[in-house]
């Protein structure tokens, strides 16, 4: 008869160092139908690693990149007298929660690619009345321009008469000088 | 002290000349540190000055203020005597040492200490209320604070209408349209403003808007350190003085009737005497005309077939337009275009030109005086004075257009509804070169032709002249 184990190969870091589920006594379950052994409820999905073959080179620490993901499943037949039947199965075990966070993920992605790579593309950005000098960039300048023209001449007239008055006070003088020469 | 002030790297004022501060003996530090109550005037009918406005001063706006102390002894560091224009050289970006871009008029390490030690004025904001005729009246104040504040820079909030009036006036920076006098005013627009003015930091707000709580809230929410403003003579005031650090009580409920000097109790308060700084005397009523407004109007005059120099200016013809520049505290001074023609009737030697608000009125003109009438459509205050400043001379009602003809020295005849009105509007005719015509009746419609026709030999002496 052969003993089935699986092993879920979820190599992980165990803060409390390695602790092997004890070794099936072949001889006592021998007699038992494939099964599937679970790992005791204290230690579900933290260190599930069961049946070390080769004890002595056995390492029990191993980095785990993706620690929840119960990536691969290990099914070891075990028979007397042969050597272990394994078999592998490399389907993804997601759990719903880990599936949601994908999609999550990979909507907002989708998003923000819209509206960043859209948003490049905008015609409005591209056109003279952002891009072109005198500009801030923002585009809030095309509303400022009324006032600004309406403040440079203002200054403007400013200007003028303080000229005018200039003048009108030169005149003056070269009237007087004019005066005093006759 | 000024010359020191003029340097802007000398940064260390009080080390390059400790001998002016500590000279002086027991000036204090606090001196400096003392507030913005000298501002206020009650202060300045405590020093025997001539006190127009015997007022007592808001005990809710500071509880602890007893006046002006009168042991307070100030150091000779910007504690009399007006502010300094601008004290700082242009920016100039090409100097190796670099330079930060402050505003003008604002050296940053000793910025605070003129506005709070003798209450300088670096920016000024006017909101005023009303139409073209309003905005008008407040420019000698405008100048006066310009006189006052040497180097201050006003801006204007105004109605649309108002705003266009600006165009006269070189002393004002930027004017936005906002209507003050708008109760209910878009939510978007008022936050807008309100962000406006105070993203501009002004250290005064005058306000000629009534205030009630409402509008002293929004002159509140400017953050500037002097607020000012008119308020109801009724209940409608409760709790706008919390919100003010000066409130005038207008004298009705329309400020406007006040006429020519409608601004009076704000004016005596701008031009008050301060330490050592005299009482600021109002100047006159002057506009100045842009040389591409004067263009734009010689050749509607050419349009119209007129001659420069060589018409006269008739304004004042009813109408419903927005544009017809009256005054709202003479809300009857408009006349039906039959009397208006009756009038122009006997005039030779110059051409009148009628000044239409709406283009509407033209056809009404040309059919009740005549086809080869000139006739002009102005509805901006700045075209209107670059039309009068090239005519012989005006003929009105009482519109902005009769303040424009003083304003430039024109003659002119104003169509008055009563004798009381016209005293308002047109003190000192005389002197202004303005005959004064006023309906017995009180009605406008009814005035006295015949009058109007004498006087219109003023004309013929300003044509001799000319």
């Amino acid at each position: 008869m052969a003993l089935r184990e699986a092993i879920f190969a979820r190599p992980s870091l165990n803060h409390h160092g390695f602790i092997p589920v004890t070794t099936l006594d072949t001889n006592l379950r021998s007699t038992l139908p494939t099964q599937v052994v679970s790992a005791p409820p204290g230690l579900s999905r933290r260190c599930q690693r069961i049946h070390v073959k080769n004890r002595g080179r056995a390492s029990g620490f191993k980095v785990c990149a993706l620690p929840d993901w119960p990536l691969m499943a290990v099914l070891v037949e075990h028979l007397d007298g042969q050597r272990d039947f394994h078999s592998y199965k490399s389907i993804w075990h997601l759990s719903d929660k880990a599936i949601k966070n994908v999609y999550t993920f990979y909507i907002m992605f989708t998003c923000w690619g819209c509206l960043f790579f859209g948003s490049t593309k905008d015609p409005f950005y591209d056109s003279e009345g952002y891009r072109k000098d005198g500009g801030d960039g923002t585009g809030n300048w095309i509303y400022e321009k009324q006032a600004d023209i309406e403040e440079s001449a203002r200054a403007e007239l400013w200007r003028e008469e303080l000229i005018e008055e200039i003048e009108q006070k030169v005149g003056g003088l070269k009237e007087l000088e004019e005066a005093g020469k006759k | 002290m000024a010359a020191s002030f003029l340097v802007p790297k000398t940064f260390p004022l009080f080390s390059t000349n400790p001998g002016s501060v500590s000279s002086t003996k027991s000036t204090r530090a606090p001196s400096f540190i003392q507030t913005e109550r000298n501002v206020r005037p009650h202060g300045v009918g405590g020093r025997g000055s001539v006190q127009t406005l015997a007022k007592k001063k808001n005990p809710w706006l500071d509880p602890f203020d007893e006046g002006e102390d009168p042991d307070m002894e100030y150091g000779s560091l910007f504690a009399d005597g007006k502010q300094e224009e601008d004290p700082r050289p242009p920016d100039n970006p090409d100097n190796p040492y670099g330079f930060l871009k402050f505003p003008k008029g604002f050296n940053v390490e000793i910025a605070s200490l003129g506005l709070k030690i003798r209450g300088d004025v670096r920016r000024c904001c006017c909101v005023i209320s009303g139409g073209v005729y309003e905005n008008l009246l407040f420019f000698p104040a405008i100048q006066l604070i310009k006189d006052r504040y040497p180097g201050v820079q006003v801006d204007v909030v105004a109605s649309p209408r108002g705003k266009q009036t600006y165009e006269l006036n070189k002393n004002v920076r930027w004017a936005d349209d906002y209507d003050p006098d708008d109760d209910f005013p878009e939510p978007a627009e008022y936050m807008d403003m309100l962000g406006v003015l105070k993203n501009r930091y002004y250290d005064m707000v005058l306000s000629t808007r009534l205030a009630g709580l409402g509008h002293a809230a929004f002159v509140f929410m400017t953050s500037a350190r002097d607020r000012v403003s008119y308020i109801y003579p009724n209940v409608n005031a409760a709790g706008a003085g919390l919100l003010l650090s000066e409130t005038f009580t207008a004298e009705s409920t329309n400020l406007s009737d006040g006429g020519f000097n409608m601004y009076h109790q704000m004016v005596d308060w701008l031009g008050r005497p301060f330490r050592s700084v005299p009482r600021q005397p109002l100047p006159p009523l002057k506009v100045s005309i842009s040389r591409k407004l004067k263009e734009v109007v010689e050749a509607k005059v050419k349009n119209a077939g007129a001659e420069k120099g060589r018409y006269l200016v008739i304004h004042g013809i009813q109408s419903d337009s927005q544009a017809s520049m009256q005054s709202r505290g003479d809300t009857d001074s408009l006349l039906p275009v039959s009397i208006w023609s009756e009038i122009v009737e006997d005039i030779r030697g110059v051409k009148p030109i009628f000044v239409i608000p709406h283009e509407k009125e033209r056809e009404n003109v040309e059919e009740i005086v005549g086809e080869d009438t000139s006739i002009i459509f102005i509805t901006t205050p700045g075209q209107l004075a670059a039309l009068i400043n090239d005519s012989a001379g005006v003929i009105t009602t009482n519109t902005a257009a009769v303040q424009l003809a003083n304003a430039r020295l024109k003659p002119s005849i104003a169509l008055f509804c009563s004798e009381e009105k016209a005293n308002l509007f047109v003190p000192n005719a005389e002197e202004k070169k303005c005959v004064i015509v006023s309906s017995k009746t009180g009605k406008l419609a009814d005035i006295d032709i015949e009058a109007v026709k004498k006087s219109l030999n003023i004309f013929e002496v300003s044509l001799a002249l000319a």
